[in-house]
């Protein structure tokens, strides 16, 4: 009896182990405001940057940042603009975008061919 | 012919193509297939713009975790403003000044005699170049081991992609990252009115590289990289004088009574303070430097002599020349980059840490930063809290404090208690003959949980990381009171003001 009530006034400290670290299962990666930021509030730019741009699939996807790779590229979505909206390529990286020609080139093309075996 | 055929309304820049990663199978399309969707120069995983403390370890870690990592730096050492011109060096100088101060003035009533003591300058700046160096070649070590490319060059943004860098050893070269970490850390404020030299006017850089000691110092702004070097300054000789616009030194951080106390014990070293005072401008057409003073609200004016001024008000976010205007990236009205949780900017693969954006200008908030950012990009979940992250000032006695002060707490109207223990009454301090100070805890009312801890004393730098344990564990004082400290040491005044907190000290 005492020896229960010696127990039951142990004092419970504050800190506890939790157990290991964990990445948790559910993270929610569309942006929010940063804990340290004054103004408290994130400007618009970022919600209509992800409405408009494309990386490696459309960025308005809240599921899309778990890990570089985490998922193979065709779980990522087509890649076609939305509805009523268009790409134009100088918009892409620049790997997409036409290539400019080099002055070997335009010779090429200007002499048919012949100052490439010149 | 063929530009009227086919015309451009923008004449692009020609991209060049340094080496080709695609070998054609046959001689015929060796050098022909250019023109196709196979990548032409190796991406970076990670291109970091700054080899500072965010910057390198942000580096260091990527490439702990496998990533291809770049880090640009255009100092020519690594390790910014903290290890090169900040931090390292004025900690250099303060333990050496503070040495030689101690030698100079308190060292009778130790049983201790001594000669004709002087000051070596020169001897001194050394001895702090000497760590200095020390320390960016160990920065430069370690990238060889976790293989990070070093790029010593000023880095710009091209594109979303593409960073073009001028070379420190003169040309250009670009590189390209699939993500970017914008750790471009922070400048001094300047004074509107004086011009800096870095010898009469100067910031905290030229403070630490004085050639002599001045006769008069005038140090305009109290915060914490202020009051170092005027602790620095006066130990050698100067006649400092401190100018601070509000009513406390320290800075708004600092917990008042603390500041109080530590205003005091610098006082008794011989700093003048003028606070609630207002610089109005400075003249420095004379061999000596006139500052205008008057009181913060108006009123009374005064006039400051001094042979170097020191402007300390503050430091301001580095993006100069980064070539933000080229990705549309928008700063605060501070300068800062806004940046999300995940550290991202508006462009979810350009992400900011450090001075350059929002929180504290600390290197260790920094270094925090840098970890949790390459986890959000390598695991998807990084950890900084704000809310326990520690200051310390390095005067002597050093003043550290980590989470909310009085101040704080009472606008905003929470109830808590607190708890003192000074160091006169630890046996350790006692036995240094250095009983300077006191070790101040705040906790919550109603659940002890601790909610700040201020410390101004001896070796309060290295004793706030126990405390900034304690708030990061959500700990209570009586837990800290519970846990057994080593006799005779400092941090049993940390254990007794815990002690006093929730119940009573027992030495006091």
């Amino acid at each position: 009896m005492n020896a229960t009530r010696v127990l039951l006034q142990q004092r419970q400290p504050m800190i506890r182990f939790l157990g290991k670290r964990a990445i948790p299962s559910q993270v929610d990666h569309t942006p929010h405001v940063h804990p340290a930021s004054p103004s408290q509030s994130l400007p618009d730019s970022f919600a209509s940057y992800r409405k408009k741009a494309q990386q490696h699939g459309p960025l308005n996807q809240s599921s899309q940042y778990s890990t570089i790779g985490g998922r193979p590229g065709s779980q990522l979505g087509p890649v076609e603009a939305g509805k009523g909206l268009h790409f134009d390529r100088s918009e892409l990286p620049q790997r997409f975008q036409r290539l400019a020609w080099t002055q070997a080139e335009i010779e090429a093309v200007e002499s048919g061919g012949a100052s490439t075996y010149a | 012919m063929f530009r009227s055929v086919l015309p451009r309304a923008v004449p692009r820049q020609l991209r060049p193509v340094t080496q080709s990663t695609f070998c054609a199978p046959n001689i015929y399309f060796q050098g022909r297939l250019r023109r196709g969707y196979a990548s032409e120069a190796e991406e970076k995983d990670l291109v970091i713009i700054g080899g500072g403390v965010a910057g390198y370890v942000a580096a260091i870690k990527a490439g702990q975790a496998g990533l291809k990592v770049a880090c640009i730096e255009k100092r020519g050492s690594l390790g910014g403003t903290c290890l090169n011109v900040g931090c390292i060096p004025s900690k250099s100088l303060l333990n050496n000044s503070h040495l030689y101060h101690q030698i100079l003035h308190d060292t009778k009533n130790r049983g201790i005699e001594v000669g004709e003591v002087k000051l070596n300058l020169e001897a001194m700046m050394k001895a702090k170049e000497t760590s200095v160096s020390g320390l960016t070649k160990g920065i430069e070590f370690l990238f060889k081991k976790n293989n990070v490319e070093y790029i010593k060059g000023t880095g710009a943004f091209q594109d979303e992609h593409t960073i073009a860098v001028n070379l420190v050893d003169g040309g250009e070269t670009s590189v390209k990252g699939k993500n970017i970490f914008i750790a471009t850390g922070s400048e001094a404020t300047p004074f509107p009115g004086l011009t800096i030299d870095e010898k009469k006017v100067i910031t905290s850089t030229g403070a630490i590289a004085l050639q002599e000691v001045p006769k008069k110092l005038v140090v305009i702004g109290g915060g914490i990289i202020g009051l170092e070097m005027a602790s620095v300054w006066s130990r050698l000789g100067s006649e400092v004088t401190v100018v601070e616009y509000l009513g406390q030194i320290g800075g708004p951080g600092m917990d008042a009574e603390i500041a109080k106390q530590t205003q005091k014990l610098l006082g008794k070293q011989g700093m003048k303070f003028k606070l609630n005072t207002k610089v109005v401008s400075g003249d420095d057409s004379s061999e000596t430097i006139k500052i205008s003073t008057e009181a913060a609200k108006g009123g009374k004016e005064d006039v400051l002599d001094a042979d170097v001024v020191l402007v300390a008000i503050g430091r301001r976010p580095y993006t100069a020349g980064l070539g933000l205007e080229n990705i549309g990236l928008e700063t605060d009205e501070r300068g800062r980059l806004i940046i999300d949780q995940e550290y991202r900017t508006k462009i979810p693969h350009i992400r900011s840490i450090g001075d350059v954006t929002f929180g504290p200008m600390l290197a260790h908030k920094a270094e925090e930063e840098a970890v949790a950012a390459v986890e959000y990009l390598t695991k998807g979940y990084g950890h900084v809290n704000y809310g326990a992250i520690p200051s310390v000032m390095y005067t002597h006695p050093e003043v550290a404090w980590v989470g909310q002060n009085e101040q704080e707490l009472k606008a905003a109207g929470v109830k808590y208690k607190v708890g003192t223990f000074p160091f006169s009454a630890n046996s350790r301090a006692k036995t240094n003959l250095d009983t300077e100070g006191m070790v101040k805890f705040i906790s919550d009312a109603n659940t002890d949980r601790i909610l700040g801890i201020h410390i101004v004393g001896p070796n309060a730098g290295e004793m706030i990381a126990e405390g900034t344990l304690a708030l990061e564990y959500g700990a209570s004082s009586e837990d800290v009171a519970r846990t057994s400290h080593a006799h005779p040491t400092l941090s049993e005044a940390f254990k007794e003001a815990a002690m006093s907190t929730y119940d009573k000290a027992i030495h006091y």
